[in-house]
């Protein structure tokens, strides 16, 4: 909630009387607090093997070329750990990432100060539970273009494209995986080791990912498969520490 | 500070608290499924989901509405169409399913594609040969409207439009369908007495048809093959298309038999124009498979007489003041 909403909402309900403490009283907890944070960023960059990965930019690739329009995905229940146990887990995680908005690549924690972590854990697509839950805000929104809408569940991952190597007359290809129900739960858990730094850099390399698809026999996958469910487990295995 | 807090906090969730009066599950009916701690109804909430509901705009050139293939003049749903039809005159696969009583529902669509009421708007808004739109679009277009941004304003105390907030109104107005008020359930609760021959048509409804079609709801909300012969220009495998497990094969979802008498064509497909030839296909049409319902193997015997009198009991479902209640009519003249 915004302060301004949430001062309309003060206002509404206690009358311009009070406004004055409430907010004085809000804003010196807001001080307390920030003094005992601290700010990390997690910043996931998408790679085409060496070169950074710029959407609807030619990249050579096997035998032929290759283009991206569209890259997303979401990333959920980040935790950071030390020693196999948790020291910080953020609420309410759901974050999606687009390749076409930079501001989607930064997620900023604020964590308590000299809290040490190894190892940094999260979700690779959308969890059963929220599938199921109904309509979402903020990065679940419908809009976002990343929920099915012929048959209920979050698209967890999407990349689509051109590319010599596809077999179709239009050269085109497109994956859009997810999947919540068993047998086809697309859903991974992604774990890196880590040191406890204030910015951690996750590279995806979207050509070790393009590796694991065989474009000239298979140029597009939109439905919860087993397929899905293994390629969703190889792209899991791209994400590393820079 | 403390207790000041807490009082913010109960001052709040009252705020939001639902209102009574807008949902009441009917008396010795099972607890709704709908998860209500995410989106408690609101009268104003309620409204918007209402216009929403009756307005065009939903679909991409402003023809059609939700209310196009679910009228409530049928108990919201498409009559007199087998298989109901969307922008552009184009025919779906599917007959239009009634709206009634979806608080009690776990998933909907004829082969269960949709989880959570919340979803389900999101599938005839997109598909092509129903709204051809999407959500991004509409909400744009939504939040370009005078009227929109006074009734969002005033069902979530802001003006702007989300996915989320349309999806969320349109289940509050589709939540406040109930309808418990039939001669079937005057007689439950021994305010009228059933003619003999549906008393007799209730005695045949129990032993043959309860099991599947079961009170209150008049469904289990499972799914079932109910021996319906393959239409082999549709071919359509039902529930078979979602989980892709064959022994799903051929299996619909079990739909109310409330307000039957307004809801025809009857079956997925909507092959049957009347209750009679639906009597007739469980009595000698069944086709054998793999994944007939147990309830269908051994073969339905009823005479003429008998099958009449099922139907004499089936109208006793019909309720009037929920085919005309004005809470649910089309607000179109108020916003005019």
């Amino acid at each position: 909630m915004t302060n301004y909403k949430f001062i309309q909402i003060i206002k509404q309900l206690l009358g311009k009387k009070y406004l004055a403490a409430v907010v004085f009283l809000c804003l010196q907890c807001a001080v307390l607090n920030s003094q005992n944070k601290n700010e990390i960023k997690v910043v996931f960059q998408p790679f085409f093997g060496s070169y950074p990965l710029i959407l609807d930019s030619t990249y050579v690739f096997e035998n032929g070329q290759i283009e991206f329009s569209t890259l997303k995905f979401y990333i959920s229940n980040l935790q950071f750990l030390k020693n196999e146990k948790i020291v910080f887990k953020e609420s309410n995680s759901f974050h999606l990432f687009d390749a076409s908005n930079i501001k989607s690549q930064n997620f900023t924690f604020t964590i308590p100060k000299g809290l040490l972590f190894t190892e940094l854990n999260f979700n690779f697509g959308i969890d059963s539970l929220t599938n199921t839950s109904g309509a979402m805000g903020g990065d679940l929104d419908p809009t976002k273009g990343m929920y099915w809408t012929w048959q209920s569940g979050y698209v967890n991952f999407k990349i689509e494209g051109t590319s010599s190597l596809c077999n179709n007359k239009r050269k085109e290809f497109q994956f859009h995986l997810g999947g919540y129900q068993f047998p086809f739960s697309a859903l991974q858990k992604i774990s890196l080791d880590v040191e406890s730094k204030n910015t951690l850099v996750i590279y995806v390399d979207v050509k070790k990912i393009m590796e694991t698809f065989n474009l000239s026999s298979i140029d597009h996958i939109m439905s919860p498969s087993s397929e899905a469910v293994r390629l969703s487990y190889l792209i899991s295995q791209c994400f590393s520490l820079k | 500070m403390k207790v000041l807090k807490y009082i913010f906090f109960i001052v709040i969730s009252l705020s939001f608290a639902q209102h009574d009066d807008l949902f009441i599950t009917p008396k010795n009916w099972p607890k709704p499924v709908y998860n209500f701690t995410n989106n408690a109804l609101t009268k104003s909430k309620v409204e918007l989901g209402r216009v929403l509901f009756y307005d065009p705009i939903l679909s991409k050139d402003n023809t059609i509405s939700c209310a196009s293939c679910h009228s409530p003049f049928s108990a919201f749903t498409h009559i007199d169409h087998a298989l109901s039809h969307g922008i552009h005159d184009s025919i779906g696969a599917r007959n239009s399913p009634a709206l009634i009583n979806l608080a009690w529902q776990k998933t909907f669509m004829w082969d269960g594609a949709i989880n959570n009421l919340d979803m389900q708007a999101l599938a005839p808004i997109t598909h092509k040969a129903e709204m051809a739109n999407d959500i991004k679009s509409l909400v744009q277009k939504l939040n370009t409207i005078k009227l929109y941004k006074h009734l969002f304003k005033d069902a979530f105390g802001d003006s702007i439009a989300t996915g989320e907030k349309t999806l969320k109104a349109i289940s509050q107005f589709l939540l406040t369908l109930i309808s418990s008020n039939a001669k079937y359930d005057r007689v439950m609760k021994k305010q009228e007495i059933f003619t003999s021959q549906e008393i007799n048509g209730y005695r045949l409804f129990q032993k043959h048809c309860n099991t599947c079609h079961k009170e209150p709801l008049f469904t289990t909300n499972d799914f079932a093959n109910n021996g319906l012969s393959i239409d082999t220009l549709l071919n359509d495998y039902g529930r078979f298309i979602i989980t892709k497990n064959p022994s799903d094969s051929l299996k619909f979802k079990i739909p109310t038999l409330r307000n039957i008498e307004f809801t025809f064509p009857y079956m997925h497909d909507g092959r049957f124009k009347k209750l009679s030839q639906v009597m007739t296909h469980y009595t000698s049409q069944i086709q054998s498979s793999k994944t007939l319902a147990s309830e269908l193997k051994q073969k339905i015997t009823l005479t003429s007489n008998e099958k009449v009198d099922i139907i004499a009991f089936l109208i006793t479902l019909s309720d009037r003041e929920f085919v005309f209640d004005k809470r649910f009519a089309d607000p179109y003249i108020k916003y005019n």
